[in-house]
């Protein structure tokens, strides 16, 4: 209630101006409802990006293995890609303990799944389902967890990828990426990828995204994953770096030949 | 404590326009399949089109997360009527039902606005616009989203409806042609997006006549 | 009243007292109009014997498009030209951030024709660059203005960026505005030194240039395409200017990759007009009594 009172000016309750004022007010009533103070957390070790694709034979996805705490690069073996039940692969950027509870929840439902002993397992379509209305129900709780998970994999010959952020926004795509990738890996992919990439082409094309957002992204690192969900199950690489190239000469003594310039 | 985000808001705006038309016997649904979020596009492929029952049909723009949820319960919803009833909710039952569901989230609304198309039980065009707290209203012709504020006026302009204040009620079903709908449709989305950054690249249109339910696409601007 | 006022006379430069207001209003709850964002994307790019500009055509006002084909690179001096990008401003948003520009840009241009008038030679690109970052640095960010500045002088070609602030950058390849990481998902990934420049050029800058001039113009055209088709704020028409040693060449809308979609075969009609009410015209030198000459405004 203090919150509200000290935060809204009182003539303002009937004419709400602007959006986040109208968020504002709609935030508090709801706190008032729920009958507690807003119970958002805030994120403490975060992993950045996350870029798939579907190619020939099924979903490549691409995260390096940074954590980071703030700014500082806290982690470096950080594994944010993990294979769920038979035919799934996920990937998460955001908080990394947000991300291992999900873990955790999946592997429940999956164990539940397979004590049915059916011979029926959950697709990757039904885990992203599932994800989805986790993170929309935690947002309603206003207590989200704070990740942007990408679901890809392949069950009866169908590839799937799509992705659902921290406030239950979701779709499927052909291709997808997290944070700072739908910035910088997305034009990328959008002019380059196509249906019939071959197992080669897509690692190089994440490979080119991977090494877009190394260069341009602060909390990006040069240790990288790729892995590959096919009809056959998930493979996930040993970790590897990207070969950058830093040397151009116009980098190297910028005010060169401009001289005055700074 | 790395504290850098900025107050965390459980809504976002992914943006989108919807229209609907309704004639003497068929309706007119469409909205763009973009999805944004500031500025930056998700996809250009999502449809915001749901088909409710078998002469009812829904467009929705707003928060994605929130339309997801509605349509679902809708759908729930339905379900339990048709085990109930044995039979398809009618459109006008749907959109009562609509908008109690968006009243009973008065306080932490579904941000979501809707325009509501399909035939009566008479077979004519129907159509009803919402808000995202649930009051509606049953007109000829509507159009809710991003793009909403650029198209209304044309329609208004084009599509002239008599006064609801006029008694007895007029019947507000615009004098169009099926065709002749799809056309000013296609024309509205067409010029939305020129002007409206959050519409575009393609249009989706659902037909509801006689005949069911028919689908059809146009490209529009990519950028 | 105020004594502050009277007892510190203003000792020129700038005054920041509405800063402050500012600050105060909106810490006690009075709000000033909100902020919005103008997108925009810019580039520039360093070739084998020259800089290309490039810049795309819109201009928003929130989520309206103004202007579907407006010009955002700004000339500065025959051989050195600027884009613009505003990064925010008031409600006035795309008014104010063109006309800001277009001051800016005119202001500076004007200081360098005069200074070419006194020297009798040609403007330099770190003259140009030194004279926005100084009005942008007097003004501290509050003239929200992010540039990408380039041109041949005598010492070569040169590009540089400006932030809103006065801090500025140089750079082999520039991007800015809303499109920026688009843009520069594009040189990142196509961007190399010394690509298909088969022998060496006898210039002792000619380590830094690298394309062929065809090669740099789809280079540029590609990066504002990128921010064109992903970037909201951006999109419409390619602009790029090409400047090399002893010549510019600006092709406006040099791609127009955004045609309208659908035009109805029969077309539109908008049937009543604004009723006319009155035709009679009443002329006003019968209704005011005009002086004509006369001395009103001395004392």
């Amino acid at each position: 209630m203090n919150f509200m009172a000290s935060k809204q000016p009182e003539n303002s309750l009937l004419g709400l101006e602007s959006d986040s004022q109208r968020t504002l007010y709609v935030t508090c009533l709801i706190s008032i409802e729920l009958g507690s103070s807003l119970d958002v957390r805030y994120p403490y070790v975060t992993g950045t990006s996350v870029v798939a694709l579907k190619y020939k034979d099924g979903i490549l996805m691409a995260a390096d293995m940074g954590g980071s705490y703030g700014s500082t690069l806290r982690y470096k073996s950080v594994e944010r890609m993990k294979p769920i039940g038979k035919h799934s692969l996920l990937g998460a950027s955001g908080e990394i303990s947000d991300f291992q509870e999900i873990l955790r929840y999946l592997d429940e439902l999956i164990l539940y799944d397979n004590m049915w002993d059916d011979g029926n397992s959950l697709g990757p379509k039904e885990v992203h389902n599932y994800l989805t209305r986790v993170m929309y129900n935690r947002r309603n709780k206003f207590n989200p967890l704070w990740n942007s998970l990408v679901l890809g994999g392949v069950k009866n010959g169908q590839k799937y990828l799509g992705t659902v952020s921290m406030i239950g926004v979701n779709f499927e795509d052909n291709h997808v990426a997290t944070g700072f990738g739908n910035h910088l890996a997305r034009p990328v992919l959008r002019q380059e990828w196509h249906e019939n990439l071959s197992f080669e082409d897509g690692v190089r094309l994440l490979e080119k995204c991977m090494r877009v957002l190394l260069y341009r992204d602060r909390s990006a690192v040069n240790k990288l994953q790729i892995a590959k969900i096919t009809e056959d199950g998930v493979t996930i690489s040993q970790p590897y770096s990207l070969k950058t190239y830093w040397e151009f000469s116009a980098f190297e003594n910028p005010a060169q030949g401009a001289i005055g310039s700074w | 404590m790395p504290k850098e985000q900025a107050n965390w808001s459980p809504y976002d705006n992914n943006g989108g326009s919807c229209v609907a038309v309704a004639g003497a016997d068929y309706c007119v649904i469409a909205a763009d399949t973009r999805m944004s979020t500031g500025y930056n596009i998700l996809t250009r492929d999502y449809s915001k089109i749901c088909k409710l029952a078998d002469k009812c049909v829904m467009a929705s723009s707003g928060f994605q997360a929130d339309v997801k949820a509605l349509q679902k319960h809708l759908a729930a919803r339905h379900l339990i009527y048709q085990h109930q009833h044995n039979k398809q909710m009618s459109c006008p039952a749907m959109a009562q039902l609509l908008s109690n569901t968006l009243y009973y989230k008065r306080f932490f609304p579904y941000y979501s606005f809707n325009v509501l198309g399909g035939l009566d039980n008479e077979g004519k065009g129907c159509v009803f616009t919402y808000d995202a707290v649930g009051s509606y209203e049953k007109v000829g012709y509507s159009s809710q989203g991003s793009g909403s504020t650029l198209i209304m006026p044309f329609l208004d302009n084009q599509l002239k409806s008599p006064s609801p204040l006029l008694l007895p009620a007029q019947d507000a079903v615009t004098p169009l042609a099926e065709a002749e709908a799809i056309d000013l449709v296609k024309t509205v989305f067409a010029s939305a997006s020129e002007r409206d950054i959050y519409t575009g690249d393609k249009l989706e249109i659902v037909v509801i006549n006689a005949d069911g339910i028919r689908r059809e696409y146009m490209d529009l601007r990519k950028d | 009243m105020s004594k502050s006022v009277i007892e510190t006379p203003p000792k020129g430069g700038f005054s920041f007292d509405l800063c402050k207001r500012n600050e105060m209003l909106s810490k006690k709850g009075v709000n000033p109009p909100s902020f919005r964002k103008t997108g925009t994307t810019i580039v520039g790019l360093i070739f084998q014997d020259g800089v290309i500009l490039g810049a795309d055509t819109r201009a928003t006002e929130g989520p309206i498009v103004c202007d579907k084909n407006c010009e955002k690179i700004h000339y500065m001096a025959p051989n050195i030209y600027c884009c613009g990008a505003g990064t925010a401003a008031d409600t006035e948003a795309v008014t104010a951030i063109v006309i800001l520009l277009c001051l800016c840009s005119d202001m500076v241009s004007s200081q360098l024709q005069l200074h070419r008038y006194h020297t009798g030679r040609e403007s330099r690109v770190v003259t140009a660059l030194t004279l926005l970052k100084r009005h942008l640095f007097n003004y501290q960010g509050y003239v929200s203005a992010a540039l990408v500045l380039g041109g041949v002088d005598v010492t070569g070609p040169h590009l540089h960026t400006i932030y809103p602030h006065g801090s500025t950058d140089t750079l082999p390849f520039a991007t800015m505005g809303s499109g920026s990481l688009a843009a520069m998902a594009v040189f990142e990934s196509k961007y190399r030194e010394g690509l298909t420049v088969s022998s060496p050029i006898p210039f002792f800058w000619s380590l830094i240039f690298l394309f062929q001039r065809n090669e740099g113009i789809e280079l540029v055209t590609e990066a504002i395409c990128s921010g064109i088709f992903n970037d909201l704020g951006s999109g419409s028409n390619v602009d790029i200017c090409v400047i090399t040693k002893g010549g510019k060449e600006y092709l406006r809308n040099h791609l127009q990759p955004n045609p309208r979609t659908y035009t109805s075969s029969k077309g539109y009609s908008f049937p009543k007009k604004t009723e006319v009410l009155l035709t009679k015209i009443i002329p006003l030198k019968e209704k005011v009594e005009i002086i004509e000459g006369g001395d009103a405004m001395e004392e």
